[in-house]
């Protein structure tokens, strides 16, 4: 497909009437293919999604820029609306008349306050898909609960529990992780609710829960839960079952995964590579039974080994000596990793303060995503919107002298 | 489609892939509606013996991996080597909508598979390939695994410990089951385009772009130069009052308490001890701040000494909310995660519980899950739906490319 050609979504409205990440972030991932995707959101201070950046639990630097907005709010138009204002329905209706999606994330009370429900706006437009994303479910004891992708994605669905060493503290989750994988699954819900309007010419309900994504991303755990099998508790690096497939820290505070399986051919090699060729003589660790039988004093041999060199050092080394090992990387590499390229993680913007972004990870052989610009100011688009929307000016003044744009 | 039919119904998904991302996707088109057909070696999918080969599963009576990944599909045993089996993998091809692989680059070439070897045999063939690293680029015939290059490579194990300790675990297909979402709405828009045009496509997906995808904020922030640091063991948290505590149990409790100034007494009086209230140490946030340290111990002491049923009542009493970390036994029995459509009855009598995807539809259900095939059980079904005929059938089987 040439470059000329349209994008797959593209002649789609998507109203954005979502906050913080998942919803959000589906949303960036239909534009990215083409459609049109207008964040409704509150007049003042919009998104509270505009302001992660400052807080503590983000990434930091000096000169902090709005790194997380341009990610998340790429190649929407903004239009603020106070959809607690009675004004703002008229706006609201019109547009939903002419949109083909809607994303929602108010947890149900809010929704039903500002009749936001798929029953308040089917009859407006039966061929709207309608995404719900919510932190819990559409029923049950816990529905109303605000839900974010630590509560609900990591901490309910057992995934930190099982993330933690024998004896050690709950794994941690990074901001928005759990989000951004819900954030697929919305833009399938969403594709799917399209493919049935293709087909029937009707729209409907679709949606997600975090909870339900974090079960789904532990459903190995949780599927063996369901039969009453239970997680082996994962061994701490200084206690291993096996010292030859196991973690050890670097000179420079960096891990290296040892995987020495086949150390019946190996263990002389990786004796002479590290620098212990008296361990290969030494009679504790003759053989395998042994080296696995004695893992707690071969782990002690070998953690002031590779604390004694960076991971730069042994990563040469051991690549020379064939020894096998894995790679824990850090973010920084990546985005200078010529894989990560080939891969199309990363893609210039045209936005000077954040040049560069994340690529949402769908490739399709016929179509490219868009490059994204800066991301729009609050209400940026407010006019404009309208007016398509085909609201006249003297319309739109009015609207603004009612409060309904803040 | 009427009001009852499920969006995927009519289409035939050809799984020719291994192991738990690409199977699983294939897996949520079948919950869907679409005919999966498994095509497996002579050895079948690895995945069907990984409970017992991997020591980091859960191990139990009942294979529930292989139940839960392969669920309503159907299994063909086609040896992809021997030169016979092609005219049949052709046929099956040209009856399919959708071709799902993930073998790395070389053994497509070899086995003729890639995009353009297909795509003469089936021009309206969506053609989904998964891989570790990318289709280019010096580590595109890596095979990748989700520890590998969902979670180590992207950087999301470095970022995900504690200050000093060991980089963070991976459950067992954690990152292979976020990425069969990434894989699935690929697949949707090829089928979306392929309506518009008529056209057949390449889509695809790769475990170190969903990886990244799903570590976004922090990638997006090294591209910038923000980096974030790594958080402070619970003992030496920057604030005692949003940390995690251990209980009797060895449970975790994930205190967050935001309104210091409204809650810090009744937490106090939570965990029994009243007398910190005008401990001059504690007196207000910025000094709390200061001996967060000293807190956190006095808390960790208070915590250890009961079980997390205990707490959950204490602070609950006082107003004091906390984040639950469950865990993964406790999902099946909370009646929220039945609520939430994620826990689902099957027609399996040995596992009459399992997971459905999370994609929820006004107007579809998922299908309930079938058990498993055992390899080849649909062999001779599936070819002759193809349009082979006996004579033609037993040929393949005689020359070992049929099982």
């Amino acid at each position: 497909m040439s470059e000329a050609e349209p994008l797959p979504l593209a002649g789609l409205v998507v109203l954005d009437i979502s906050s913080f990440i998942a919803g959000p972030a589906a949303a960036v991932a239909l534009a990215d293919f083409g459609a049109d995707v207008i964040k409704i959101e509150p007049p003042g201070e919009g998104d509270p999604h505009r302001q992660n950046y400052k807080s503590p639990n983000y990434p930091r630097r000096d000169n902090q820029v709005n790194f997380p907005w341009q990610l998340d709010g790429r190649l929407k138009r903004s239009l603020a609306l106070d959809l607690k204002n009675d004004s703002a329905r008229t706006i609201l209706e019109r547009l939903l008349k002419r949109a083909d999606v809607m994303i929602v994330n108010f947890p149900p009370p809010a929704r039903e306050r500002l009749r936001l429900r798929w029953e308040d706006i089917e009859p407006l437009n039966p061929r709207l898909v309608y995404c719900s994303l919510t932190g819990y479910g559409e029923t049950g004891p816990d529905r109303d609960r605000p839900g974010f992708d630590i509560t609900a994605y990591f901490g309910r669905s057992g995934i930190l529990d099982a993330a933690r060493y024998e004896g050690g503290p709950p794994g941690i989750s990074l901001p928005a992780q759990g989000d951004r994988a819900t954030a697929m699954t919305l833009v399938a819900a969403i594709l799917l609710g399209l493919r049935r309007r293709d087909l029937t010419g009707k729209g409907g309900w679709v949606g997600t829960s975090l909870y339900a994504n974090g079960v789904w991303a532990n459903g190995t755990s949780a599927a063996g839960a369901l039969i009453g099998a239970k997680l082996p508790p994962r061994q701490a690096p200084d206690k291993p079952r096996n010292a030859l497939t196991n973690l050890y820290r670097t000179k420079d505070d960096r891990w290296l995964q040892l995987l020495v399986v086949r150390d019946d051919r190996m263990w002389g090699t990786l004796c002479e590579a590290i620098g212990r060729p008296d361990l290969a003589t030494d009679p504790r660790f003759t053989d395998r039974e042994e080296r696995k039988s004695r893992s707690l004093e071969l782990v002690q041999e070998l953690m002031p080994v590779f604390a004694s060199k960076t991971y730069a050092d042994w990563e040469a080394i051991l690549s020379r000596t064939g020894i096998p090992f894995g790679v824990i990387g850090r973010v920084a590499d990546v985005v200078t990793d010529a894989q990560a390229e080939h891969a199309g993680l990363f893609a210039d913007t045209t936005n000077p303060e954040v040049p560069r972004t994340v690529n949402n990870p769908i490739r399709l052989g016929f179509a490219r995503p868009r490059t994204s610009g800066p991301p729009p100011a609050v209400g940026q688009h407010n006019d404009e919107v309208l007016r398509e929307a085909g609201f006249s000016d003297s319309e739109i003044a009015a609207l603004k002298k009612a409060g309904a744009l803040g | 489609m009427t009001e009852t039919a499920l969006p995927l119904a009519g289409l035939r998904v050809l799984d020719i892939s291994s192991f738990i991302a690409a199977p699983a996707a294939a897996t949520v088109l079948g919950d869907w509606g679409a005919d999966v057909i498994k095509i497996e070696g002579p050895d079948g999918d690895p995945n069907r013996t990984i409970m017992q080969s991997s020591a980091n599963y859960p191990k139990g009576e009942v294979n529930y991996p292989w139940h839960m990944d392969s669920r309503n599909k159907r299994s063909l045993v086609l040896d992809l080597k021997n030169p016979a089996a092609r005219p049949a993998l052709d046929r099956l091809i040209a009856v399919s909508d959708i071709l799902i692989c993930n073998f790395p680059p070389p053994v497509r070439e070899k086995l003729r598979l890639a995009y353009d070897d297909v795509k003469p045999v089936n021009p309206r063939l969506i053609y989904a390939s998964l891989t570790g690293y990318g289709e280019t680029g010096p580590d595109r015939d890596r095979p990748g695994f989700d520890a590998t290059a969902y979670f180590a490579r992207s950087g999301l194990l470095d970022a995900q410990r504690y200050e000093g300790g060991p980089p963070g675990v991976p459950g067992p297909a954690q990152g292979d089951r976020a990425t069969a979402m990434g894989l699935v709405s690929a697949i949707l828009m090829a089928l979306i385009h392929r309506m518009k045009t008529g056209e057949g496509s390449w889509v695809g997906t790769s475990l170190l772009g969903n990886g990244l995808w799903s570590c976004g904020v922090i990638a997006q922030a090294a591209l910038v130069g923000a980096y974030l640091p790594h958080r402070p063991p619970p003992e030496r948290p920057r604030s005692a009052l949003g940390n995690i505590y251990r209980t009797a149990d060895d449970r975790w409790l994930q205190i967050t308490i935001v309104r210091e100034d409204k809650l810090w007494a009744p937490l106090c009086t939570a965990v029994g001890r009243p007398d910190l209230i005008a401990d001059p140490r504690f007196a207000e946030t910025e000094v709390r701040r200061r001996h967060s340290a000293d807190l956190a111990a006095i808390l960790s002491d208070e915590f250890a000494r009961r079980d997390y049923e205990h707490w959950r009542h204490a602070l609950a009493s006082h107003d004091v909310t906390f984040g639950v970390i469950s865990r993964p036994q406790d999902v099946p029995d909370d009646p929220q995660a039945v609520a939430c459509g994620a826990v689902v009855e099957t027609a399996i009598p040995e596992m009459p519980r399992t997971l459905s995807n999370p994609i929820r539809l006004g107007f579809a259900e998922q299908r309930i899950a079938h058990a498993a095939p055992a390899l080849g059980q649909h062999s001779d079904e599936i070819l002759h739906e193809a349009g082979l005929g006996a004579a033609e059938i037993a040929a393949l089987r005689a020359s070992g490319a049929v099982r």
